[in-house]
């Protein structure tokens, strides 16, 4: 992690996060507590790698759920016409039927973005077509995949409106919208919508700039819709982004996430749960807990620098198994007052690392952005 | 002519071919041998250079103009997958780990082999001819984003 970076979160910590407290002190460590990678490997191979992680595959978050429920999320889908990629549509079929299959069921599925590959009403239209098979209520956000062709006209169309909010046994779920409003690249280049969805669709390009936010109207919505809520009581906001700065060049974050924070420092018990990252993920900051979810579509390396010291890594994958990598997710909110949370990663027992050489980053790596498509300043 | 005489003559024969192999290995095309190396010459030597990581990094994007241009616009991919949907950056290609055995094809590799399984793996295209342009091009701008790396030869 750059020397910012890490004074940044700090200093952000020391802002949002009173000496000694936790995102939420009634945490609970179960019996398949990690067991400390450094202790196993050393810790100066992999020492940022290996940071504390309370849990092997789950996590446990103190919740007041009236009655135990689970629900389900899938995101990062990245459909393409059935007749150019058959591999993604399979493994919306797989997660699909997984999903449906659950027992006992989900309460409500939670699709996070990133349904199609270029935005096209094809490709949205596929996915809606496949998720058919989840029976179960189904909630959408949308991912900047989906938003850049016709700047979210299908999406609204199929899905409504982009951010929204419902309680469920006692927890108040929100569900935001962190693509839609990306900086204007495309006026001043004439683009064609073809183009302007290129760019965005391009992870480390560089012409889409820092399109992830929350935006102050939606900011004040969201101020608006927690401001009755006991402040106590769960909340669990699902954004497509990172709701903190891990990775900007990718994305990997919202660029007003501080602002973020300081709507969501009142409350003690927040979770976010986010896709766009294609991998695991934990961070902690103030009382705000993030949980990064797999993609069905591909898994991505760790960016160069930024990745949470909090986060256990997951497994490096084997680029010759399209199910590997990938998986959708379980959350159980339990009766006892845990929130649980399960990677699927399918065709793997292990999600983490099992040994620093199971780590994507294990080989030295320094690397720079792309040159071949700068086109600013105008 | 004696013996001692045919010695000197392949001596100096050896010293003459011996003299340009060298120079030309130091001072490069054999118009500019034995002259100092000058800034204009590095520049036309790096814009080469960046020229084909251009060319690459477009390769690497799924640029379809350039992937026509370059003649490989039916192999690369029939997936819509690009080589950098999952290298961002050409990350987690490990350039500097080459040559290695690579698990996944089972022998004694090559970067060039590795980006050859890539394209007929994941990206189910047909492999590209490892001395093309465009292997080079693709090879410069995955060698060129990991600059700083350190090597690390045979590195699982």
């Amino acid at each position: 992690m750059s020397d910012e970076l890490d004074r940044i979160r700090r200093e952000m910590h020391s802002v949002l996060q009173p000496e000694g407290a936790r995102p939420d002190d009634s945490l609970k460590i179960t019996r398949r507590t990690f067991i400390h990678g450094s202790l196993l490997f050393g810790a100066a191979t992999v020492s940022q790698a290996f940071a504390w992680w309370p849990l092997l595959n789950t996590l446990d978050i103190a919740h007041a759920a009236e009655t135990p429920f689970k629900f389900a999320w899938i995101s990062d889908t990245h459909l393409y016409p059935r007749s150019l990629n058959t591999r993604f549509v399979d493994k919306v079929v797989r997660a699909a039927q997984e999903v449906q299959a659950m027992d006992p069921p989900a309460d409500f599925l939670i699709f996070g973005g990133d349904l199609a590959q270029l935005g096209k009403i094809e490709e949205l239209e596929l996915g809606v077509d496949l998720l058919k098979e989840v029976k179960i209520p189904k909630h959408y956000i949308p991912g900047e995949h989906d938003w850049y062709l016709d700047m979210g006209k299908k999406w609204g169309e199929l899905f409504g409106q982009p951010n929204w909010t419902f309680d469920h046994k006692g927890v108040r779920f929100i569900g935001l919208d962190t693509v839609s409003r990306g900086p204007d690249y495309w006026t001043a280049k004439n683009m064609t919508p073809e183009e302007r969805m290129g760019h965005m669709a391009t992870l480390d390009g560089t012409v889409a700039g820092p399109w992830a936010g929350v935006g102050r109207d939606q900011l004040d919505w969201m101020e608006k819709t927690l401001a009755d809520w006991d402040k106590q009581r769960p909340v669990v906001i699902f954004s497509h982004n990172p709701l903190y700065e891990y990775y900007p060049p990718w994305n990997f974050w919202v660029r007003d996430w501080r602002e973020v924070h300081e709507v969501l420092k009142p409350y003690a018990k927040v979770t976010n749960i986010h896709g766009h990252v294609h991998q695991v993920l934990y961070n902690e900051i103030g009382t705000l807990r993030s949980i990064g979810m797999l993609a069905t579509s591909w898994p991505w390396p760790y960016a160069p620098e930024g990745l949470p010291k909090l986060t256990k890594p997951m497994i490096r994958v084997d680029p010759g198994d399209p199910y590997d990598g990938v998986g959708w997710s379980k959350i159980d909110v339990a009766a006892n007052d845990q929130l649980e949370t399960e990677y699927i990663m399918w065709g793997r027992k292990e999600v983490f690392v099992q040994s620093p050489e199971d780590h994507d980053k294990h080989v030295s790596e320094v690397i720079r952005p792309r040159i071949a498509d700068n086109m600013w300043p105008f | 002519m004696t013996t001692h005489s045919k010695i000197r003559c392949s001596l100096r024969r050896f010293g003459l071919v011996g003299g340009i192999a060298i120079a030309a290995v130091f001072a490069g095309p054999t118009s500019a041998h034995k002259d100092p190396v000058k800034q204009e010459q590095l520049k036309i030597y790096q814009e080469v250079f960046m020229e084909e990581v251009r060319k690459g990094d477009l390769l690497f994007h799924g640029d379809q103009k350039m992937a026509e241009q370059l003649g490989v616009a039916d192999d690369l991919s029939k997936t819509g997958m690009a080589c950098a949907m999952c290298h961002p950056m050409a990350s987690d290609t490990h350039p500097q780990s080459f040559p290695k055995f690579q698990a996944q094809i089972a022998k004694f590799a090559t970067l060039r082999d590795m980006i050859n399984w890539c394209i007929e793996k994941p990206n189910q295209g047909v492999k590209i001819d490892p001395e093309s342009e465009a292997m080079k091009a693709l090879e410069a701008y995955i060698t060129w984003s990991n600059t700083g790396s350190v090597l690390q030869p045979g590195k699982f």
